[in-house]
């Protein structure tokens, strides 16, 4: 890879020091002992089927002051900043488009990853991501309304701890909200890893691996699904799956994805409705005051006019 | 498929069509177009086929090389996947225009191919942790005229499945070197096992029906397509056929292309839909493939393709 | 109202508030903005620290590597620091390779931890010619409301000041590494540089001095960033760099040093306070 000049540089052969520890090298056996214990209570305390969407959920707009829109979503570990910018108009470009385009990128952060130092330069798992945002969005935003302009949406993943394009999907949506881009539906996504015949609902980093690893015994389910729905108007927008499935676990599994898309939503509702009401509530503080300052300078008036006339 | 204006009363034609099964073109919604398969076409390569489906014309080329085996996978080989858009292709390949498409394909195809069960990356391996065999998959778009993925994967397992592969002896020295042993004869080679090899099945959603292979005119009037990527059986590639009769195609991969979205029951209907067509199509792509490979074992063939 | 007269007059709508001694945002022009500061909130990392200078979001997020060191430099680690301006953070930036103002504020903040010296590299050395510590910083920047490079020294430092490196053992015969993570020991880091940027406005009879200025007043006053950066370390004075064409009076350049002096010792409070509250 040629040297990036525009940036600092460390010495090309560096090893994250992890590649020495005693935890690196351990089978896929021990790694999916260590997943799950007898209980079928997962490392972090969750079962099988309980998604990070209640009590480990922290999601907010209002995150970046420079941007249009912009919005957190935290689910346990997993980090992830999305910022939406006014639309603009597409450059370099010959034909009229009558459908506004939507450009998205996501990237991770360099130290977002336990396994590996990311690089700078966008990746291909950066690529097919930013793909699979903009195709899961591209049903959701009206985009009729803003011909040949383009809106661009950025999404930066400061930790990845699973379900980052989940994550991502969740983040975007509220974000574009938060932007008052008009769209037919709130989206939400969800994330599911398959290992034998147990469902990881909104998997960790570490159960993603083990899932998209090649299983030792032959024959089994493995595999990763994310789903991005729109739950009013009951539209799939997007599913990835990779791994390799038979028919009646992804039937299994699109309907448990869909579930958990829907429990999802109250949570985006919730922010933004309370967005409405603190706005409306500001505007009437702001309407409250012009109307007091207002008063007041009436009042000088009437003074100045009694001296007028007076004098 | 600019330049092509359907009324909207042709357009509903096409739906009902689809509703009822029974195609503008006289097709079901799962039967493809005829297609034209000839393999080892290009003589440098190790494995190569090329596929003519309507008017979209593929080649595919299999190089191997030498290569290290990753540290986390010391047991497997590699395999890599590289599209080539050519530009006379279509006039909107011109300058970078068909490079996002051919991104999106070989990340299909990469997707497709990770799954062990999909395509066995085992068979690559000549040393533990040492020395593996990588694969070069390049595919060339001689001429686009729709449905390219399920061309490209077709063409892409035509190649794999007449890829040879010489046999080496690999022994390790002191110090940690790896040392070759090579046979003198050039056709002692072994032959690559893909008949598990995925078949992408690209989904065209009309109405709440989806058809395979749609023509331009179906194309316009969907928004969305669906990619589901099958795994194949491996009785239909082999002459001395083991029947074993648990085997279930699985799903290596799923994505969805297009603008559009769609409800969950068409969702599942497709899929399944997609199921039978993939096995339809990997019985006759192994028969094929088979009565081609006898052929050329049978008798020097004399009839030559556009390429050769 | 008032943003489409920002919007139509931009100069005037700044001068206005500037009349009035006070700035856009309702601070006096010695006012700074208010500081927040958490470490260690990003677990993958091996050492992290988030603060929020007002808007200005900046996070660091440091991971280990292990390398042979140069040859020339054979008892030497590496510090690698980068500034990432990302497209998200404010519509100036775009995304791709990293613009002009992004390498210079990289460089910027990397010249003045290299002239703080705060860390040795010879303490990143483990075994000489053989094996040292890559210590990668990245600084992100979440939201660029001005004075980024406060910020990012802010971070860069607490994040060193809570890293701990991982023991290692090395076989000098047969040359292998393993590491222990369950003993760790704190680098060690000497002073605490920090640096406090001013934005410089030129009003014909007089020129004012606007400390930790945001992103539209630096813009109003005419740099892609701050004008002015001052360095205190440790109750001394470690560097000053002032950009752009505005002129300085002598009385304003003292008046500033001793507002940076403040601050300094605000902020290495605020630091010192965040990593005792995080060591209980």
């Amino acid at each position: 890879m040629p040297l990036d000049y525009r940036r600092f540089n460390g010495p090309e052969d560096s090893i994250p020091y992890n590649y020495y520890t005693k935890e690196y090298l351990k089978s896929y056996h021990e790694l999916h002992r260590e997943l799950i214990d007898e209980n079928g209570v997962r490392k972090d305390g969750r079962t099988l089927d309980e998604a990070r969407s209640l009590c480990m959920f922290f999601a907010r707009t209002d995150m970046i002051s420079q941007a249009k829109g912009s919005a957190y979503i935290e689910l346990k570990k997993t980090k992830v900043v999305c910022s939406v910018f006014d639309p603009r108009e597409i450059m370099h470009q010959n034909e009229f488009s009558a459908l506004g385009q939507l450009f998205c990128e996501v990237k991770f952060a360099p130290f977002s990853c336990p396994r590996q130092r990311r690089p700078h330069a966008p990746d291909a798992e950066e690529k097919a991501l930013s793909v699979a945002l903009r195709k899961a969005l591209e049903p959701t935003v009206c985009r009729h309304l803003f011909p040949n302009y383009q809106l661009d949406i950025f999404v930066y993943i400061l930790e990845h701890d699973g379900a980052c394009l989940a994550a991502a999907i969740n983040a975007a949506g509220l974000a574009l909200a938060d932007a008052a881009v008009p769209m037919y539906d709130i989206i939400t996504a969800c994330s599911l890893a398959v290992i034998g015949d147990q469902m990881f609902v909104d998997p960790t980093e570490a159960e993603e691996n083990l899932a998209i690893m090649n299983p030792e015994k032959d024959g089994i389910n493995n595999g990763l699904i994310t789903m991005a729905v729109m739950p009013e108007l009951r539209q799939i927008s997007d599913f990835r799956q990779i791994g390799s499935m038979d028919v009646n676990c992804i039937m299994k599994a699109t309907e448990v994805l869909q579930k958990e898309c829907e429990k999802i939503l109250p949570n985006i509702q919730q922010i933004l409705v309370l967005n409405v009401v603190n706005s409306f509530e500001q505007q009437k503080q702001l309407e409250k005051e012009a109307k007091e300052r207002e008063a007041a300078l009436n009042a000088k008036m009437e003074e100045w006019k009694t001296l007028l006339n007076a004098g | 498929m600019a330049g092509l204006l359907l009324s909207p009363t042709e357009k509903i034609y096409i739906l009902h069509g689809v509703q009822d099964d029974y195609r503008s073109d006289g097709r079901t919604n799962i039967d493809y177009r005829p297609m034209e398969l000839e393999t080892d076409v290009v003589s440098h390569a190790s494995g190569s086929a090329r596929l003519r489906l309507a008017n979209t014309d593929i080649l595919v080329g299999v190089k191997t090389e030498i290569d290290v085996p990753k540290p986390d996978n010391p047991g497997l080989g590699k395999i890599d996947f590289f599209v080539d858009c050519s530009a006379n292709a279509t006039p909107e390949f011109e300058g970078r225009g068909g490079e996002q498409l051919a991104n999106n394909i070989s990340n299909m195809l990469q997707r497709a191919y990770n799954s062990s069960q999909a395509f066995d990356l085992k068979q690559l391996c000549i040393l533990e942790g040492k020395q593996c065999w990588k694969l070069y998959v390049d595919i060339l778009i001689l001429e686009c005229g729709g449905n390219l993925c399920d061309a490209v994967s077709l063409a892409v397992k035509a190649a794999l499945f007449n890829t040879r592969i010489p046999f080496v002896k690999a022994a390790l020295m002191d110090g940690g070197s790896v040392d070759f042993q090579l046979s003198d004869d050039p056709y002692d080679c072994k032959l690559l096992e893909a008949g598990t090899a995925p078949l992408l099945v690209t989904l065209c959603k009309i109405g709440d029906k989806c058809v395979v292979d749609p023509s331009a005119e179906e194309e316009s009037c969907s928004v969305i397509s669906l990619i589901v990527g099958i795994t194949g059986n491996p009785k239909y590639y082999s002459k001395d056929a083991i029947e074993t009769p648990n085997f279930k195609c699985k799903c290596s991969t799923i994505g969805m292309n297009g603008p559009g979205s769609v409800a969950p029951e068409t969702f599942k209907n497709a899929i399944n839909q997609g199921i039978i067509a993939a096995n339809s199509l990997d019985e006759a792509l192994g028969r094929a493939l088979l009565r081609e490979r006898q052929e050329c074992n049978n008798f020097k063939k004399n009839s030559y393709g556009f390429l050769k | 109202m008032a943003e489409v007269y920002k919007l139509i007059h931009p100069v005037k709508y700044f001068n206005d508030y500037i009349n009035r001694n006070v700035r856009p945002d309702g601070r006096k022009f010695e006012d700074q903005r208010n500081i927040k500061l958490n470490v260690n909130a990003i677990k993958s990392t091996d050492a992290s620290a988030v603060v929020k200078c007002g808007n200005t979001t900046v996070v660091c997020g440091i991971k280990l590597e292990l390398a042979k060191p140069k040859a020339e430099e054979p008892d030497f680690g590496f510090l690698v620091t980068n500034v990432e301006l990302l497209p998200l953070c404010s519509s100036k930036f775009r995304p791709g390779p990293p613009s002009d103002h992004a390498q210079v504020i990289s460089n910027i903040v990397a010249d003045i931890f290299a002239n703080s010296k705060s860390v040795n590299l010879k303490d990143l050395c483990i075994v000489p010619d053989k094996l040292a510590w890559v210590v990668y910083c990245d600084m992100v920047c979440l939201d660029n409301d001005g004075s980024v490079v406060d910020a990012c020294i802010m971070t860069l430092i607490t994040s060193l000041k809570s890293l701990t490196l991982p023991k290692v053992n090395y076989d000098v015969e047969t040359e292998e590494i393993s590491v222990d993570t369950s003993i760790r020991t704190p680098l060690n880091i000497n002073g605490l540089p920090v640096a406090t940027s001013f934005a410089v406005y030129q009003q014909s009879p007089r020129s004012i001095v606007l400390i930790d200025p945001s992103a539209y007043e630096e813009e109003m006053c005419g740099g892609t960033g701050a004008n002015l950066i001052i360095c205190w370390n440790n109750g001394q004075f470690c560097g000053i760099q002032k950009f752009g064409g505005s002129n300085l009076s002598n009385e304003a350049e003292k008046k500033t040093l001793i507002i940076a002096k403040e601050r300094s010792k605000l902020v290495e409070k605020v630091i010192e306070t965040c990593l005792k509250n995080e060591i209980k």
